[in-house]
């Protein structure tokens, strides 16, 4: 029987590393807080593999045969991928992979009754699972990262509460398909509010932003359901806020647990509001 | 904007898919575009509205903004700093119908 020793949810994006140097000393403390509390605790909880849901950017699939979520099963998990190396402007990275676990969650949600699609070969990863990797030093570490790549982006993409469903199998596979005693984290990458692409490229939704990072330190997923919709998502921000959906895989596997957040930041530059949480894995549910 | 224009079938969405995955398809873009564009079935309106760099009328066709996104950094510029600063600009600007560079906010 696996155990989940650490859960969070964070953002992603590229500006938080590219423009990093020049954003005001309050957005750089969220920034900083956020991803230092993210990167020891991570490291504190000392687990053997790192489960991060993230969506994928359409980078790795034709948007005429898109997966819901696709498990990257290879033995080493390098980025980012080359276009996206000046855009997001981070090192180069190979993080170990565990293609023993990705391969047993492939076989572990299908017989769940969940639809979920594998790759062996080297996923593309842009800022999704790069940012992540490289605020936390992760490649440095002996843990290693398993990458589940999620449709939030390209219509109809799986509801809240399909994720939520997603979150409640996984913690069904990591309680009895893993070896005993294997220690597991989890981790949500995406949001918050934002457009790429979109007309609202530049605006921020402050109010909604705030609301959802309090939704997550309490911890009651029936408001959470209840509140967060697809069309409230889209309402903040078409095409980007909802890969605040990577959250709730995270959310269910651990079940209704307090966490804690580390401020907060919607910097217009950064194109993305910008705050974390991270679950309070003793708490009683 | 809204998902009600999404249409999955344009070809500009391939255009976009394979220049993020083949250098040599980007710098050819740069050079010849006609050359890249003769090679996918656009439809006219949709060819146009990139040779003008229309983003308002691709939307409308029902292109993904992401990709959308993408397609203005392969034209006006894709580093951290600043090209893909300016990209994002000139593409507001279009979707926002006027040409100034800076976005309304």
């Amino acid at each position: 029987m696996g155990q989940i020793v650490f859960a969070a949810g964070a953002p992603h994006a590229p500006a938080i590393v590219g423009l990093f140097d020049r954003a005001p000393a309050d957005s750089q403390k969220v920034v900083k807080d956020t991803y230092t509390a993210i990167t020891q605790e991570l490291k504190a909880a000392q687990p053997d593999v790192l489960i991060v849901f993230a969506n994928d950017h359409l980078a790795n699939s034709r948007i005429t045969l898109y997966p819901d979520f696709l498990i990257g099963t290879a033995a080493q998990h390098s980025g980012p991928h080359e276009w996206f190396q000046e855009w997001i402007g981070c090192r180069d990275y190979s993080a170990k992979g565990n293609p023993d676990v990705a391969k047993a969650l492939f076989q572990g949600m299908t017989r769940r009754g969940i639809r979920m699609s594998s790759r062996e070969e080297n996923l593309k990863f842009d800022d999704n699972i790069s940012v992540p990797v490289v605020m936390t030093d992760l490649d440095r570490t002996e843990i290693t990262l398993v990458p589940v790549l999620q449709n939030c982006t390209v219509p109809p993409f799986p509801s809240p509460e399909k994720c939520y469903e997603v979150g409640t199998a996984l913690r069904d596979f990591i309680e009895k398909d893993l070896p005993k005693d294997m220690r597991v984290a989890l981790f949500g990458s995406g949001g918050l509010s934002h457009e790429p692409g979109g007309v609202k490229y530049y605006k921020i939704d402050e109010e909604f932003d705030r609301a959802f990072l309090d939704l997550c330190v309490k911890g009651d997923h029936k408001e959470l359901l209840k509140e967060i919709t697809v069309e409230r998502l889209e309402e903040a921000g078409i095409g980007g806020t909802a890969e605040l959906l990577s959250w709730f895989p995270v959310m269910a596997a651990i079940g209704e647990r307090p966490g804690r957040s580390f401020g907060y930041t919607g910097w217009p530059s950064f194109r993305c509001g910008v705050g974390g949480v991270i679950w309070d894995l003793e708490a009683k549910q | 904007m809204a998902w009600e224009k999404f249409n999955p079938n344009l070809a500009a969405h391939d255009l976009v898919q394979d220049m993020k995955w083949d250098p040599k398809l980007r710098e050819e873009f740069k050079r010849n575009e006609a050359a890249v564009l003769d090679r996918y079935k656009l439809m006219p309106e949709e060819r146009k509205a990139i040779e003008e760099r229309d983003f308002r009328t691709l939307y409308d066709l029902g292109m993904h903004p992401y990709l959308g996104g993408q397609l203005s950094r392969f034209i006006w510029g894709n580093d951290a700093g600043k090209g893909a600063v300016e990209a994002s600009n000139k593409l507001v600007a279009s979707l926002q119908g006027h040409s100034r560079d800076i976005p309304n906010t």
